[in-house]
Formats: C-alpha cells, sequence, structure tokens
C-alpha cells in the first residue's frame, strides 16, 4: 500500500503472509513489511530488479510494458506473492495450496511462462493448486457466475464450461463456481487443469475435511489476507521508521477533494 | 512527550514507554515563545487511542482465543516502532498553576502552543522550590518516587484543620505520630485523644530504650493516674460533662447548679458532700433521681476522687507549654460514657486554660473522634475553638464519620489508600482537593503512601511515602495466629 508521498514520488509498504494448518493449528510465516521509494525516474529498474532478483528472469526479458506510478503499489506487491506462490510450490509435498486469486495467466503480474512453471512445480510434488477468487468479471448469460449458482445444498460446485479467454490471457485452471458452506457467498474457484477431474474434486473434499470454512472462504486464506494487512497503527509506525530513519519529513497534503468541496468531498482514497 | 489536548483545567498528554510518567507525577509544559509553563500533575495513565491497535489485537488471536503461532521475516525492524506506537499512552494531567517569571498563579486560561511546547518531568524538590514549600521549622514526611524527600513546614499546620485519613492498616497513625514528634520539637503543646493505647509509648524507641522524645510525653491515663478532684472542677466544665456526656435535662442542670454553689460556699466541694446535698435537697423527685444517677456515673467512673492530689493535666500542659510535649490521654479500656466524660473534661479544661491565656495553643490530634465527640462539638472544634487556639487533626479510618462541612474547612488532609468508591467520594467533598485527584491517585496509592493535599504543601498534591519512625508500635493488631510461623 501507498504509505506516503514525496516530493518525486510515493513510498510503498507491502508485506506477504502464509498460513498452514499443522496437527489442528495455524501457523503463519510473514514477510515484510518491505519499504520502497517509487519516483516515476527508478520504477522501472526497481520492477526489473525485483523480477531479475526473484524470478530468474534475463535482464532483458523483463517485463517491458507500460509501468504507472500509481499502479506500483500492487505491482509490486503482486510480485512478493507471486514470490511466495512459487517458494510454497517447491517447498511442499503432497499438499493443497491454496492461492489468493485466479489462475488466469498473460497479464503483465502473472506472466504465462511464470504461472505456467510453478503449476508445474507443484503438480510434480503432488500438490493440488486452488485458488478462490472473491471477486469475478466471468459472467454467463450477462450474470456474474458467483450469482448465477442453481439452488444446491453446500457444499458443492459448478463446473463453467465454454468461458471465452481473451488472449493473451489464458485460464490455466478450470473454473468452478463453489458454495463450500451454507450461507449466501460463492466463489470463483480456479483448480489447475493439468489435474484430472477426479482429483480436483478429491481436493475440494480433502479441503473440506481439513480446513475450516467461513461463508465457503477458507480459514488459511482468511487468516493469510487478516495477517499482511496493514493497520493504521502499522502505517504510522512505518511512517516513523522512515522519519527516523531517512529524516524525511512526513507532510499532509492537502485533499482538495475536502478543500474544494468541504463535507462533501471524498476522503483520500489512497489512506 | 507531547500536548494532545486541553479542556478546562485537564491536559491530555501523549507519552511513549521510554518515558516513565506516573499517577501522581508533576509536568512541566513550558511554551518558550510565549515565556510561560504550565505546571500540570498527572492523575490517570490510559491507552491513548491509537488507530488500528483493536485491529492488531484482535488478528493475534484468531485460532480459537490461542495466540496464532508463528514467524514474522521483519528485515527493516518495523515491529519495535509498531510496538513504540502500540504502547503509547496518554495522560491526564490537572492543570496546578501557571509559571510565569518564576512566579506561581493558580492561572489554567492560556493555551501553550501544542508543536512547540516542550514537556518534561518536574522533580519534587524544583516543584516545591517553585511552589515556596520551605520554612524554618521543617518536617520530612518522608521519601518521594523520585528519591527527593518531601518536607513541609511545621507552620503549615499551625491554625489548621488537618485530616488524616485511609483504609485500616495504611499508616495513619503512624504519620500523626511523625507529626505529632515533630510538634513536639518545635516545643509545641499537643494533646491527643488516643483510643487504642498507640500513642503510649512515643518516648520509647523500638526495642523499649528511652528515646529523645521520653521526658515530654506524658501519658494520662483516666481513673489511674489521672483523675479529677470535685475542688478542681469549674461548674461550667462539670455541667458540661453533665448535660453532653451524661445528658442531663436542663431543669436538673439548674438545681445541680445550686447545689455546687451552696456546697462551694461551705467549701464543701467532695464527692461525699454532693451525694449528700443531692439526697437532701428540696426539689421535685424526678429531678434528685435525675441527679443521682448522673452522680452515680461520675463516681462508677472513677475519675474524680476527692483525694485533693496533683493537677496533673495543668501540669502537663504548662510543662509543654515551656520546652513542648505531648499529653496522652489513654482512653484504652475506657468505656463509651467514661471516655465521653474525660473528653469533655480535657477540651473543656484546655479551653479554660486558653481563654485565660494560661496556654497559647494546643494542637489537638483526635483518633476516631467520632466514638467520643458529641455532635455539637464538631462545629465548635473547626470554628470556635480554632480562636481559642484548639488546632485539630482528626484521624479516622472511616470518613464518613466526619461531617462534610469539616471537610469543607479541611486545611489540610493526608489521604491513605482507599478503594470504596463511597469513601473516596465523601474525601473528595473537600474544598482544597479536586474529585478526580482524589479518586484516582488515591485508589492506587501503596500502605505508607499518603496523598498530601492542602496548604502544607501549597495546593499541590503530593504522594509521599511516609518515613519510618524508631518509637516502639503499639497500634499493631492483636492475632491469634501470629505464634503460627
Amino acid at each position: 500500500m501507498k504509505i506516503g508521498e514525496t516530493d518525486t514520488g510515493m513510498l510503498i509498504a507491502v508485506r506477504g503472509a502464509t498460513v498452514w494448518k499443522q496437527q489442528r493449528h495455524y501457523r503463519y510465516m510473514r514477510l515484510g513489511p518491505f519499504i520502497f521509494h517509487t519516483t516515476d525516474e527508478n520504477k522501472r529498474e526497481l520492477y526489473t530488479a525485483l523480477q531479475t532478483a526473484y524470478f530468474n528472469v534475463a535482464h532483458e526479458h523483463a517485463f517491458t510494458g507500460m509501468l504507472n506510478l500509481m499502479q506500483m503499489p500492487m505491482r509490486i506487491a503482486n510480485l512478493l506473492e507471486r514470490w511466495l506462490q512459487a517458494a510454497l510450490t517447491k517447498t511442499l509435498t503432497d499438499s493443497l495450496v491454496l492461492f489468493d486469486g485466479s489462475l488466469t495467466a498473460g497479464t503483465p503480474d502473472a506472466p504465462t511462462q511464470q504461472m505456467k512453471q510453478l503449476l508445474a512445480t507443484a503438480r510434480n510434488r503432488d500438490n493440488a493448486v486452488l485458488a478462490f477468487s472473491k471477486m469475478t468479471n466471468l459472467r454467463t448469460n450477462g450474470y456474474l457466475i458467483t450469482d448465477a449458482l442453481p439452488p444446491h445444498k453446500p457444499p458443492c460446485m459448478l463446473e463453467t464450461d465454454g468461458l471465452k479467454q481473451r488472449p493473451p490471457m489464458m485460464l490455466l485452471g478450470e473454473v468452478y463456481v463453489a458454495r463450500l458452506t451454507s450461507g449466501s457467498c460463492a466463489f470463483r474457484l480456479d483448480i489447475d487443469r493439468e489435474i484430472p477431474p477426479s482429483e480436483r474434486v478429491e481436493a475440494v473434499e480433502r479441503l473440506l475435511g481439513n480446513d475450516l470454512l467461513s461463508q465457503s472462504y477458507p480459514e488459511t486464506l482468511r487468516l493469510a489476507h487478516i495477517l499482511c494487512t496493514f493497520t493504521a497503527n502499522e502505517v504510522i509506525a512505518m511512517q516513523r521508521f522512515i522519519t527516523r530513519q531517512h529524516h524525511v519529513k512526513i507532510v499532509n497534503r492537502p485533499d482538495m477533494h475536502r478543500l474544494l468541496f468541504g463535507p462533501f468531498g471524498r476522503g483520500d482514497v489512497n489512506a | 512527550m507531547k500536548l494532545y489536548r486541553k479542556e478546562g483545567n485537564i491536559l491530555q498528554i501523549l507519552s511513549f514507554s521510554n518515558e516513565t510518567v506516573e499517577k501522581g507525577d508533576y509536568l512541566l509544559v513550558e511554551d518558550a515563545d510565549a515565556g510561560k509553563a504550565l505546571i500540570a500533575q498527572v492523575i490517570d495513565v490510559q491507552f491513548a487511542n491509537v488507530p488500528g491497535v483493536l485491529e492488531e489485537l484482535l488478528r493475534s488471536l484468531p485460532d480459537g482465543g490461542e495466540l496464532i503461532q508463528g514467524e514474522d521475516y521483519d528485515p527493516l525492524e518495523i515491529a519495535p516502532h509498531i510496538t513504540y506506537i502500540q504502547d503509547a499512552s496518554l495522560l491526564i494531567c490537572k492543570i496546578r498553576a501557571t509559571v510565569e517569571n518564576e512566579t506561581l498563579t493558580p492561572s489554567s486560561s492560556w493555551l501553550p502552543s501544542r508543536s512547540q511546547s516542550t514537556i518534561r518531568k518536574l522533580s519534587v524538590p524544583m516543584l516545591l522550590k517553585l511552589a515556596k514549600v520551605d520554612g524554618k521549622l521543617p518536617i520530612v514526611l518522608g521519601g518521594t518516587k523520585d528519591s527527593s524527600l518531601l518536607t513541609i513546614d511545621a507552620s503549615g499546620l499551625d491554625g489548621r484543620l488537618n485530616i488524616i485519613t485511609g483504609k485500616k492498616e495504611t499508616g495513619k497513625s503512624h504519620l500523626s505520630k511523625l507529626l505529632m514528634l515533630n510538634l513536639i520539637g518545635y516545643k509545641a503543646t499537643v494533646v491527643v485523644f488516643d483510643l487504642n493505647g498507640e500513642y503510649i509509648s512515643l518516648g520509647m524507641t523500638g526495642d523499649g530504650k528511652r528515646n529523645a522524645h521520653h521526658d515530654k510525653v506524658h501519658v494520662l491515663t483516666p481513673s489511674q493516674n489521672f483523675k479529677v478532684s470535685l475542688k478542681q472542677l469549674n461548674l461550667h466544665v462539670l455541667l458540661g460533662i453533665l448535660i453532653h456526656a451524661l445528658h442531663l435535662p436542663g431543669t436538673s442542670a439548674r438545681e445541680f447548679r445550686r447545689i455546687w454553689q451552696s456546697l462551694k460556699e461551705r467549701d464543701m466541694l467532695n464527692l461525699h458532700e454532693l451525694g449528700e446535698a443531692i439526697r437532701n435537697w428540696q426539689c421535685n423527685q424526678h429531678v434528685r433521681d435525675a441527679l443521682f444517677s448522673r452522680y452515680h456515673a461520675l463516681v462508677n467512673s472513677g475519675f474524680f476522687t476527692d483525694e485533693s492530689g496533683s493537677m496533673l493535666l495543668e501540669e502537663c500542659l504548662f510543662r509543654a507549654k515551656e520546652n513542648g510535649g505531648a499529653i496522652i490521654v489513654n482512653l484504652r479500656n475506657t468505656s463509651a460514657i467514661d471516655r465521653q466524660l474525660v473528653v469533655e473534661y480535657v477540651l473543656g479544661k484546655l479551653v479554660d486554660l486558653l481563654t485565660s491565656w494560661k496556654l497559647k495553643v494546643a494542637f489537638l490530634f483526635a483518633e476516631e473522634a467520632h466514638l467520643y465527640l458529641r455532635e455539637t462539638y464538631w462545629d465548635d472544634i473547626v470554628t470556635r475553638m480554632r480562636h481559642f487556639g484548639i488546632f485539630t487533626t482528626f484521624i479516622t479510618n472511616q470518613p464518613d464519620t466526619i461531617k462534610e462541612n469539616i471537610y469543607r474547612q479541611a486545611d489540610n488532609i493526608f489521604l491513605f489508600n482507599f478503594t470504596n468508591e463511597h469513601d473516596l467520594d465523601v474525601v473528595s467533598r473537600a474544598a482544597r482537593v479536586d474529585a478526580e485527584t482524589v479518586r484516582s491517585i488515591a485508589r492506587d496509592l501503596p500502605p505508607h503512601h499518603c496523598l498530601t493535599l492542602g496548604k502544607v504543601v501549597r495546593d499541590f498534591p503530593m504522594v509521599v511515602k511516609v518515613k519510618a519512625l524508631d518509637v516502639k508500635t503499639m497500634g499493631e493488631t492483636r492475632l491469634f495466629f501470629k505464634d503460627a510461623d
């Protein structure tokens, strides 16, 4: 997330977390916060440096597309997330690996080759990758797929078929709509499509038997989200760290919306 | 520390974990540009309302209420900063004064700069110096938290009404002994109504030897070494005893006055003749019965005698007048009626001696005064007797036994620990203190620590650990299991 602005750019903090369940207890590994100062001048250098350092991407094959400064918090966070996912698939065996998001590849944050390699590594170590998306744009008959689930008693999954792929994006997972517990929530669930269908269903069954599910969402993912979310208190602490370590003075920029429209102006959307 | 908010005379100051500030501490909020500073006392320490703390706490406990186990890889070492922010505290402070050109004023009407003000702890010696709590007659009450001594001036007790109160076994009697011995040291005359015989060994050290005060401590035990003959009594003192302690009705009192005058004219003032005179007096039978019953009460008390013995009380008072001294009226093992009788006599005698200027001043220490002081004396003591030169210190563990108007007029209050809300409410009615200070600080006082309020500390409430005394303690509770160890 963006934790402040400087004269030339912005300060970004990212943090990642993995959660696993072991002997009925949840444990976590949290990495970060990592703080970056990114500017229009250094954004590409920074992004390329991280890619080459952590994903074995040769400098000449690094991302060459457009990098928007405002999107840098998300881009760097995605790098960390992808790195964590890759590390997990390389270290776990015979496990269920839950990702936050989808298994869609071909985006700047999910290069196809990288994603394919990640899933292949997981498969080779007998891991099954399941990705839960809280939001989806996939629609069927004009409706979001998560709203189009027929009224079956949960746990249930609806296999989707014939979803259009828009190149260069490609779906590396078989897309399901899953309602795993009673309640109104349903999620898009991507399961590595190279896994045989019966094993995909078995993977979900193992998930149901091994993890707590609340509102159809796995507890491990919920905890990972909670653990890596920055609280206001942590943002203040990071700002304090920066001011003390780098002698940067934090300045509150005037909020133009508030300034112009008073109580009708929206708050700082980046806060 | 940073100034956060000011509301009325309450300051809220943000403090961090490396700044150790506790309740009772004084802070100096200096605004260099304004050339002024506020003196504020911390009356409560709260957690600062740091945004996100609730989320932080909640997410550390999601595993069925147990702390979730895990590892944090924190290469930049942000965690100490997070802890620093989370542990920030909010100091609720009461503004006590403004310092300008080294002069104190009780004003809190100005607002120091929030961004430019510097805040630091004000040591007790510095505060005492600023408040000019000094003098020629120092009494060291004890040590403060910053290891300095709290010294008051004995003149702060002169002409004042003092209250020492607190829960049982918090050190009230100890403080009253300390004050008393210091007053004796300055040649003051002290009279103590000692309900439990706690003060009778003030002249002895802890190991039973004579101490420096031995010759100045005079213990008077009614019916033993303290008796009075009728000849030594003034009629109005005796009438006071009869009316107030023995509840003699007015008509009977009038008859008694005639009997007394008749005996006095014939120089026959003794117990036997008084009894005979009542028996033979021409009056209503009910009046005679009333007089007889009081007469027997006087005789049975053992306090009155026909022996023309020494006038012990006067002698002791006059000796004390010369070099200072304490007259301990030992009321232990004295019945409730006899106690009132003795107290009426002593107070009457004191007023006599003071009004005739035979005595200049007497400091009266009254323990649990509600057990022997009649209703009307309370007002007398705080209003009338003050003008005669009786300056009272009440000592009690039941603050509600002292009337509200006494609290309102108290000049100094030495407050020990109380946890009961009702007790704190009662004490907080005192005019020289604000209720928040009393409620907040007194509740957390450890044993032997006293919150000193009033003129002796120039209205700067201060917490002090009362210093130890090398005198033989007699106020200990008798225990059944004492020897079990």
